[in-house]
């Protein structure tokens, strides 16, 4: 899950230039889960960009709980079901999460975009109204040696060999509500009956691997990710 | 050899103080402190590294000045701010100017600081640091590449005797000796019945630890500190020895507590870092009546 949520509406209404006709794109998959760009709020946010002045000239989100990052359903809803009104846009504002924005920019053309929505993390959806973070998309998971939970994510610093000493009680010491990661880590890995792991040093990790742009060649057999760290090929066979 | 690391290897009970430099460029106070209060009292003065995520004069500029004064430094450095090619750089740098005592720390969370916006870098951690260093003294760096020339840096680290749970601050402790450490300079430490446990539960480590003492103020602050800062617990019966006391005598009477508990813990360990928190002028008065003179 791509957790997102929606930008103030006059920080939006501020990126349009007088007279600037605009196209509401949604997302039917995570933006709709978070409530920030599913297609109730995207046809609500083009009805209150209309009661402030802004000339719309139409909205969508991707049926069937589609996912507006996928390029395909992006260029069949702006290309084809939507084709007329999409056109007369001069730009289009999206309600999703940053690669839906980069889609819309493939989709149209390289059309211009505003973006509706704050990217925050990618996380888990612990209840219909809660979404948190587990996993930084580093791209070298280490969890097998803190039971499963994530010391680069879970604790503010990201360290890996251990707790600061900044935590009190079990909490974290930029927020005294927050758990201090390496308590979890080290309550889990007492029950889990694996303490002695914590003995082992880590490494530094490979920042490379956490470089950015990164991208994924895959197939049903053989993936390959690309990074600073090279290419990694992992043939599941 | 640095006179910190002939005197904890000899054997000899260490006493070491702390600086923290200014925000500005107005060192002369400062360093004044430091010559006047701490120069040929204690072995090695500590110079911390933008304390409290605070931006400030950097810590290398500040041991650099101490150690022309004839004082020896002990370089903190955070990983909070810079990037292994930064650390490494910046301890290069530090050995070239004449700091040989290193000590390395995770430091405050930018958060917690004065440039609470600011991005932290922790590209490595206190562990690791401490490895760099060793990699470093063994003339490679963090990516294997071989020096031209290497240091010959003592460095160290720290542990929080009362942190809880306590095996967690043990187990980071072990993972530094085994990267390197070569000294450990601990939280400050009031409860002298729970450092002791703390040094029984560790008595099979074969490095020196140097008690934290810091000087005990006022009651609010002891209150204050058992409320909200971590590994830091004053004692009740302490508490109430500074609320009877008169503010015109708490000087005083910080100078007296902190005496005891050094008295007290000498046994236990293999020296104290002194850290008055201002009252620097305490610190003589402290080293007097702790008899370490």
């Amino acid at each position: 899950m791509h957790a997102t949520i929606q930008k103030p509406l006059d920080e939006i209404i501020d990126f349009f230039k007088k007279g600037e006709k605009v196209f509401v794109v949604g997302c039917s998959n995570c933006a709709a889960k978070c409530h920030s760009g599913g297609e109730e709020e995207t046809k609500y946010m083009a009805e209150r960009l209309e009661k402030r002045g802004i000339a719309v000239t139409g909205w969508a989100a991707p049926p069937n709980g589609g996912s507006l990052c996928k390029l395909s359903i992006a260029e069949k809803m702006l290309n084809e079901d939507y084709k007329e009104s999409a056109k007369k846009a001069d730009s289009f504002l999206i309600l999703s999460c940053g690669q839906g924005i980069h889609t819309v920019i493939d989709a149209t053309g390289g059309e211009p975009v505003h973006p509706g929505c704050d990217t925050i993390f990618g996380g888990e959806t612990v209840r219909e109204d809660f979404i948190t973070e587990y996993c930084s998309l580093c791209g070298e998971c280490i969890v097998e040696m803190t039971g499963g939970l994530c010391p680069l994510t879970l604790c503010p610093k990201g360290l890996m060999n251990g707790p600061c000493g900044g935590s009190k009680d079990g909490k974290c010491e930029v927020d005294s509500e927050q758990d201090c990661g390496w308590q979890l880590i080290y309550e889990r890995l007492k029950s889990l009956g694996k303490v002695d792991l914590l003995y082992q040093y880590q490494a530094p990790k490979n920042y490379g691997r956490w470089s950015k742009p990164r991208s994924l060649v895959v197939g049903p057999k053989k993936s390959t990710f690309k990074s600073l760290a090279g290419l990694i090929t992992i043939d599941q066979d | 050899m640095s006179k910190l690391a002939q005197k904890l290897k000899s054997g000899e009970f260490a006493v070491t103080g702390e600086i923290g430099p200014p925000k500005g460029v107005n060192i002369e106070g400062p360093l004044h402190e430091a010559k006047t209060l701490l120069k040929d009292r204690v072995v090695a003065v500590n110079v911390t590294d933008n304390q409290s995520a605070v931006m400030r004069i950097g810590s290398m500029a500040v041991c650099h000045l101490l150690k022309q004064n004839g004082i020896e430094p002990i370089f903190q450095m955070v990983t909070r701010d810079r990037n292994q090619i930064a650390l490494q750089s910046d301890l290069l740098s530090a050995w070239v100017l004449g700091i040989e005592n290193v000590l390395c720390l995770t430091g405050d969370h930018n958060n917690l600081g004065d440039h609470q916006e600011s991005k932290g870098v922790y590209d490595l951690d206190s562990v690791q640091l401490v490895k760099a260093v060793t990699g470093l003294n063994e003339g490679h760096d963090l990516a294997g590449n071989e020096l031209d020339g290497a240091p010959s840096f003592f460095h160290g680290a720290v542990v929080t005797p009362e942190y809880d749970p306590v095996e967690l601050q043990i187990i980071k402790m072990k993972k530094k000796m085994d990267a390197g450490a070569k000294f450990f300079q601990t939280q400050a430490v009031y409860d002298v019945s729970t450092f002791e446990k703390f040094m029984n539960k560790i008595e099979n480590f074969d490095v020196p630890v140097m008690a934290g003492i810091v000087v005990l103020k006022s009651a609010a602050m002891a209150k204050y500190m058992n409320a909200n800062v971590a590994g830091v617990f004053v004692p009740e019966e302490m508490v109430q020895e500074m609320a009877d006391t008169k503010k015109e005598d708490r000087k005083k009477k910080a100078v007296e507590i902190a005496a005891r508990i050094i008295r007290d813990l000498k046994p236990m360990c293999q020296g104290v870092h002194l850290m008055p928190l201002g009252w620097d002028d305490t610190v003589p008065e402290i080293i007097k009546e702790a008899g370490l003179e």
